[in-house]
């Protein structure tokens, strides 16, 4: 990972002394185990704080949003399909940004290395497919492979879409069933699938970091904040909370590009991936559309074919 | 339960199934009077929020009935609405809401035989399923009695 | 100063017989998470923790309060009018809180119990709980207690505290209610005060070693508050923030809260959920004006709360006691102890 980020450090440090962007976005190095945190370079004498390695999960196209600067911004594979859907959404200019596109072989799931530790632990580092966790009394290396994150192990668009620069060689994508987890849920019952969703979203605290995570939710207004009509209620009701998420998802219908944002903001580690992973599945297969890979395109809400299905209509 | 009467709401485009249901009235059709007819000017009109707000406050069914593609007075807001439909009406099946509680269906206002066809199939199919149990708001008194104030 | 030891074999009997006077809670294992749960009948307490993942705060502030229901039926003699709803406020043990947590609840005091004003709810609830702590002999690496006026043998805020030993627990009852709980519990085996003073005076060293990180907080009080505020770091501190409610909601002294209506039909109720400086709803003006519109003034409207203005305010320190939990949940990574070292060394 230390050559992506020379790499990286040597595209920004050019970009800022040439004076074509104002502004670098990526990532410097967390204060804890397994975090980075995205932050903003002005100039070439700070570029040495840009990191990259596993723990660069926060998609950085979240940043972008109405942002009127030249911009030179590091985005893997998700993170240029959320820029592609920035611009048709007139988020963001084209002409504004340089993208510094990183081949991404996938971050590390936090909660799921803390899990497998009795102990605190303090120290995480990486060396190829080499995860090495640190703690009080133990040292263990882990294959990264087995400790993706949940998106990043069924990743198909693993390259970036769109860039001006690459901080490595492209990569081969993977080949690989998306979709078995919303497969096993869609063959149950409906009451099943009620209690299914009532357990996963009990722990649900409302504090909306999956939908603040998620760099398609820029509304001014968001429906849960309307009061004139209230549509979402403010407590804890698993009805009202069940109701959120519904429509939080839906509003990512055919823009979400799985890039797991949501799921991995949330403090209570809630499968929230699971709502838009469906409707990524259906835009699949009744429109052909997966989002993000194309300027050229209208995402499928904004369009339509006069011979689309319509057998669920009497 | 033998008196239970489903209560569904139906949103009738203005153009279309709106008038198909004036012309079914005054043809004297006979049909079953579980429906609540809300006028929206259009399927594309149609938010996902009408029906998810419909079904929190205890609505049985819903019904969602527009112009036959070609026909929308607004060119193509049936066409738009025909994409979020099939979307949505998958999600919250996935969701747990039975397959039977929301329906759609395109109706022109010349149709009114098949506006008293699809009401009896939307009626019958959510007396088959019976009342909700599930998903529908707590009364603000069940919340006093159920302490939800007290710890979590 | 009493002292009790508490063999663990006894452990479970002992909260058996205090089952019938006192709602119990402890953390409870759940998904890998600690929660503050109540207990039911015969269910222990799981001590194998570092700390919960959310405070124990919504044990006496909940997340979702009901203050007075209503009815707007014309028909009802009553209607449009609030009325109290009853409320258990009978006695309850939080069992296993660690000091820290406890701390906390003295700072929330200061803002739901003052001469002017007192929020019955919180208080209420506040009274009618009993706080037996349990010493912390392995902090997480983002325990800072010990620089933020707290530490993890710390008694304030306590009725008791718990201190493992191996096969039993030594008991340093605090206070008066304390005594009772034990009592209750049919606890007696007297320990001697000195021995066990030494016994927990060693392992608090011990303890208090382990903690590795720091704040330094000295400087904040004599800061000029308007050089800080107009200080030239917000930007970069903000920068990454997501404006998501996550450090709020588990930090254990956030104490805001927003008060709604809700209306069913023809049955209401008033209701008061937590709320979160976070949120651009939370300041937004009935006119549409928002003074705090940008995420880099409601970031710093969190700090300068926490880190000046209360000092400013009560003069004993930082509004927080160190449990780390919103540096541990922060989705980016935005972690107090480095924004507070900036603060108290900032110059500008």
């Amino acid at each position: 990972m230390s050559d992506y980020t020379s790499k990286i450090k040597e595209i920004s440090e050019r970009l800022l002394k040439e004076e074509k962007v104002e502004i670098i976005i990526g990532f410097r190095k967390g204060t804890v185990p397994m975090m980075n945190e995205p932050c903003f370079v002005k100039t070439p004498e700070d570029v040495k704080e840009l990191v990259w390695d596993s723990n660069c999960g926060i998609n950085l196209a979240n940043y972008l949003t109405g942002r009127k600067e030249k911009i030179a911004i590091i985005a893997k594979g998700c993170d240029s399909r959320n820029i592609v859907t920035h611009i048709i959404e007139n988020k963001i200019k084209r002409e504004q940004l340089l993208i510094i596109g990183v081949p991404c072989k996938g971050m590390i799931d936090k909660n799921k290395i803390t899990s497998m530790f009795e102990n605190e632990i303090m120290e995480v580092s990486e060396d190829k497919e080499n995860i090495t966790v640190k703690g009080e009394g133990f040292e263990k290396t882990l294959n990264k492979n087995d400790v993706l994150q949940e998106n990043c192990k069924i990743c198909v668009h693993r390259n970036p879409v769109i860039y001006d620069e690459l901080a490595a060689d492209l990569i081969d994508e993977q080949k690989v069933d998306r979709y078995e987890d919303v497969r096993k849920i869609e063959a149950m019952s409906p009451e099943e699938k009620w209690s299914y969703f009532d357990d996963l979203l009990s722990p649900c605290i409302r504090c909306y970091a999956c939908r603040n995570a998620c760099p398609l939710c820029y509304c001014p207004t968001c429906f849960v904040d309307e009061s004139m009509p209230q549509w979402v209620g403010k407590s804890i009701d698993p009805v009202d909370t069940r109701t959120f998420h519904l429509l939080r998802a839906y509003h990512c219908a055919g823009r979400c590009t799985d890039c797991g944002a949501c799921e991995r903001a949330c403090p209570m580690g809630i499968k929230v991936r699971l709502f838009t992973k469906k409707l990524e599945k259906d835009c699949l297969e009744l429109y052909g559309w997966q989002a993000g890979l194309s300027l050229n395109e209208r995402p499928p809400l904004d369009t339509y074919r006069p011979d689309d299905p319509e057998d669920f209509i009497k | 339960m033998k008196d239970w009467k489903p209560r569904i709401v139906g949103f009738l485009c203005n153009w279309c199934s709106y008038g198909a249901a004036d012309l079914a009235g005054v043809s004297r059709m006979q049909y079953p009077p579980n429906v609540r007819v809300i006028r929206i000017p259009c399927s594309g009109r149609m938010s996902p929020k009408f029906i998810l707000a419909a079904f929190m406050k205890g609505a049985d069914g819903i019904w969602v009935s527009g112009c036959h593609p070609g026909d929308c007075h607004y060119m193509e807001g049936n066409y738009y609405a025909r994409r979020k439909f099939a979307l949505f009406k998958n999600l919250i099946e996935y969701m747990g809401i039975e397959p039977g509680r929301l329906h759609f269906s395109w109706i022109s206002s010349a149709e009114s035989t098949k506006f008293a066809r699809v009401i009896n199939e939307v009626t019958s199919a959510v007396k088959a399923l019976g009342p909700r149990k599930h998903g529908i708001k707590t009364m603000p008194d069940e919340l006093v009695k159920s302490k939800i104030s007290m710890a979590k | 100063m009493r002292f009790i030891t508490i063999d663990k074999n006894s452990w479970a009997n002992g909260l058996e017989n205090l089952y019938g006077n006192y709602r119990l809670f402890g953390p409870v294992k759940n998904n890998n998470q600690h929660f503050f749960k109540e207990l039911a009948k015969g269910e222990l307490p799981d001590f194998n923790y570092l700390n919960t993942r959310l405070s124990p705060k919504s044990l006496v502030f909940p997340q979702t309060e009901i203050m007075f229901e209503f009815s707007l039926d014309e028909n009802d003699e009553q209607h449009h009018i609030l009325k109290e709803i009853n409320k258990d406020y009978s006695p309850r043990a939080l069992i296993g809180i660690r000091p820290c947590d406890a701390a906390s609840f003295m700072l929330v005091k200061r803002n739901f119990d003052t001469p002017e004003y007192k929020d019955n709810y919180w208080l209420h609830a506040y009274e009618s709980t009993i706080f037996a702590g349990l010493a912390c002999d392995n902090p997480c690496n983002t325990c800072f207690c010990t620089s933020a006026g707290c530490g993890p043998f710390h008694e304030d805020g306590l009725d008791l505290l718990l201190v493992d030993e191996g096969d039993k627990f030594i008991v340093k009852i605090l206070t008066p209610k304390g005594d009772n709980f034990i009592n209750s519990a049919g606890w007696e085996t007297e320990a001697d005060p000195t021995a066990s003073e030494k016994i927990i005076a060693e392992m608090q060293i011990k303890a208090e070693e382990k903690i590795a990180s720091s704040v330094s907080t000295d400087k904040l009080k004599n800061k000029s508050t308007i050089k800080l505020y107009d200080g030239t770091f917000w930007d970069d501190i903000a920068f990454a923030c997501i404006n998501c409610g996550t450090c709020t909601y588990v930090c254990p002294t956030c104490w805001c809260f927003d008060i709604q209506d809700e209306v069913t039909r023809n049955s209401g109720i008033r209701i008061r959920n937590w709320d979160s400086c976070m949120y651009p709803l939370f300041t937004l003006h009935g006119t549409g004006y928002n003074p705090r519109n940008t995420k880099m003034q409601r970031v710093r409207q969190r700090f300068m709360h926490k880190l000046k203005y209360y000092v400013d305010k009560y003069g004993d320190g930082i509004q927080c006691v160190g449990c780390g939990r919103c540096i541990r949940l922060c989705p980016v990574n935005i972690d107090i102890r480095k924004v507070c070292d900036i603060m108290n060394n900032y110059e500008g």
